[in-house]
């Protein structure tokens, strides 16, 4: 019989396999390192779909599960913009989502990053030029950091996090 | 391929309704589609004839320069078991009766009709925006051929009297609660208005399009293998599945054949695809119900399969595979072995995690009773995929219209009639253990050859139905001299969006995220 008590006597599911890879695992360390000591040992991200198809969302949403569990270096992904250090922007800005954009970044206290996530965050991508979008979130926002990718994989997300916090200025 | 002379439900009931003048003018899609032009008179006929036969309306979608005797044509699609009709209804001067009364799945394609094109039904029950939101100019119509794709001024400052106008519910103790278009948690936006007494929900009205990138004009002058990517996009998690229907239809019109072994790679695509897509839902929904012990079991072997198909083809999202005429690059016989031993692998431990689940007795109380989708609505919405199978519909496009191998290789799947979450979880869970299978005998079976064919495009145009994740996904493909002339994409997430407003009012506000995740929808294939 299996149920919810014998996975708490059982070995974890996640050891069994070699779910970490040596790249996270430094990747990471390096960025605990980084977030505790600028921004107080907690990153809060808000996550912002401005026009997305969805993939880099599915991408920014591994970032939580057991293989990259970002949360142990401090990362938390919040529900408000009011709580939030940084706006992690993914997709181009549709016309029907660039009030939404604008208010959202508003809300945020400063001081405030914004890094757009994936092609079409960095410049519209396929959609450059074209009448739904007015193009990469720099048309609307301050960006920071831009991580390119069709989407970026969970771990070139990671990166360009670590590159942006190794050249933010400490804020605290 | 369809004998094109040979009769089938579609055609017989179009000679039934028309008499023997309809065989003058009835023509065979290279899709086994039927094309019937209509006039005015004929139409309301038609329509109504082919609502009393219990056909459903799949799609209904406005071209330009078809018919003869005016720039736009409407065309109706409608499908009953296995065989479709499309109406092609030429409009002159923009106008045209609405039929979303009778049909309500045209209720959506009406507006969108008149957004794009400038087509206004008279009679219709909504004539609020639905593509563009008010940023944009009341006199704009994108998909029309006289507007060239190029960035346009919009309304800085919506007056609040241009505001859009939800459905209002007022009484004691009436509130309402507005969500979204950004939400709280790492997902699409739209936006959801609930009237609420207490905790219990008594009206929902959602409204999308937030994410309305125009990728149908986006692909219009395109060649068409340019346009490959164009069809990923519409939905990141449907990324084959799109690719793979906009393929199919392009292959169709230009009589292209594709070889054996492209077919075989394709459908393990397609069904790698749909595991990932039903794992992140399994996940999604426990992680709903705070059974976060369940739910790490499912994304951990997600984010295995996701490595696992870039192994296979450079992207998580199997992305830049397909092509017309078959796939880009061969998958090595080793590769597909590994595949094989990691599947068989993935099985045990999926049903190690699923067990779990189902002898939680917290999480059947959640999902039980749950946000109940009524099967009298399957029809009317033309709702499908695993919603529908969770709700007693026998519908699944694999079946019903098999497409490259999925004639020798046909799903087995017992539909569930109770239509709540608990019956949405375990129809994916089978679905999810049948993909498998699907995959391993695909695997043993796949036969050596060439993976493209090189046979050229050809003008034309035609229509290609494909199971997605979520269910009967839609594209009619139009060329002409070489390029894309029309690009019509329908998933089965846009036909899908609306049952929620009926499987939500009844149950507490807190259910909510649950109902939806187990529905499953794409905000960015419905918006496209």
């Amino acid at each position: 019989m299996v149920n919810a008590f014998s996975c708490l006597v059982k070995r974890k599911v996640t050891e069994e396999h070699p779910v970490r890879s040596e790249e996270i695992e430094k990747l990471s360390a390096e960025i605990e390192r980084e977030i505790d000591a600028r921004f107080g040992r907690s990153l809060a991200i808000r996550e912002l779909d401005a026009g997305s198809d969805n993939a880099t969302e599915i991408e920014v949403n591994n970032l939580s599960n057991a293989f990259y569990d970002v949360e142990r270096f401090g990362i938390t992904f919040v529900a408000s913009p009011r709580h939030a250090d940084l706006l992690l922007v993914t997709g181009a800005v549709t016309h029907n989502m660039e009030i939404a954009v604008k208010k959202t970044y508003d809300a945020m206290p400063f001081p405030k990053f914004v890094v757009a996530v994936g092609d079409d965050a960095c410049d519209g991508g396929i959609y450059k030029g074209t009448y739904a979008v007015l193009g990469g979130a720099d048309k609307v926002l301050p960006v920071d950091l831009k991580i390119p990718g069709n989407p970026p994989t969970p771990a070139q997300i990671l990166a360009g996090l670590l590159s942006l916090m190794k050249n933010a200025k400490k804020t605290r | 391929m369809t004998s094109p002379h040979q009769e089938d439900v579609a055609s017989r009931a179009i000679r039934e309704i028309l008499g023997d003048n309809a065989t003058g003018i009835t023509t065979r899609g290279p899709g086994g589609e039927w094309y019937v032009p209509v006039d005015e008179g004929v139409f309301e006929q038609a329509i109504r004839e082919l609502a009393v036969r219990k056909f459903v309306l799949i799609s209904l979608f406005c071209a330009e320069g078809v018919s003869p005797e005016s720039r736009h044509s409407l065309f109706y699609v409608l499908e009953r078991k296995g065989s479709i009709v499309i109406l092609v209804r030429p409009v002159a001067h923009r106008q045209a009766t609405s039929i979303a009364t009778t049909w309500p799945s045209a209720a959506w394609p009406e507006r969108e009709c008149r957004d794009g094109f400038g087509i206004e039904f008279s009679g219709a029950f909504d004539t609020r925006r639905l593509l563009l939101h008010e940023p944009y100019q009341k006199d704009f119509h994108p998909l029309d051929k006289a507007f060239v794709n190029a960035p346009v001024t919009t309304n800085d400052d919506v007056p609040v009297a241009d505001e859009y106008p939800f459905r209002s519910v007022t009484g004691e103790g009436v509130y309402q609660v507005a969500v979204g278009p950004v939400h709280a948690g790492i997902i699409e936006p739209g936006h959801f208005r609930f009237s609420v007494i207490g905790e219990t929900v008594f009206n929902l009205e959602i409204r999308m399009f937030y994410t309305h990138r125009g990728i149908e004009k986006l692909a219009e002058g395109k060649a068409p293998e340019d346009c490959v990517k164009v069809a990923e996009a519409v939905s990141g998690d449907e990324s084959v599945a799109n690719a793979t229907a906009f393929c199919m239809a392009v292959e169709r019109l230009s009589g292209i054949a594709v070889p054996d072994r492209a077919w075989f790679i394709r459908t393990i695509l397609c069904e790698l695809e749909r595991c990932c897509s039903h794992l992140g839902d399994q996940a999604g929904m426990l992680t709903d119900v705070a059974f976060a012990l369940g739910a790490s079991q499912f994304s951990v072997l997600r984010e295995e399969v996701f490595r696992k198909n870039a192994e296979l083809t450079g992207s998580r999202f199997l992305r830049g595979m397909t092509c017309i005429g078959g796939v880009k690059r061969d998958i090595p016989a080793d590769r597909l072995t590994d595949l094989g031993e990691f599947v068989g692998q993935l099985r045990k431990r999926y049903r190690v995690g699923l067990s779990i689940v189902l002898s939680t007795p917290s999480v059947i109380d959640r999902f039980s009773t749950t946000g109940v989708v009524k099967r009298e609505l399957l029809r009317p919405l033309n709702i499908t995929g695993p919603v529908a199978r969770a709700s007693g519909g026998r519908v699944d496009v694999r079946i019903d219209h098999p497409y490259g191998v999925y004639d020798r290789f046909v799903p087995v799947h017992t539909p569930l009639t109770d239509g709540d979450v608990l019956a949405r979880f375990t129809v994916k869970a089978q679905e999810f253990l049948d993909s498998l299978d699907l995959i391993e005998r695909l695997i043993t079976a796949i036969p050596q050859g060439a993976v493209q064919s090189t046979e050229p495009v050809r003008d034309g145009y035609a229509l290609a139905l494909v199971e997605s994740a979520r269910g009967q996904n839609l594209c009619w493909v139009k060329i002409k001299e070489g390029r894309i002339d029309r690009y019509k994409v329908r998933t089965a997430s846009y036909c899908n969006w609306p049952a929620i407003e009926h499987a939500v009012p009844g149950n507490i506000i807190a259910d909510f995220p649950v109902i939806n995740k187990s529905m499953n929808l794409s905000y960015a294939g419905t918006d496209m």
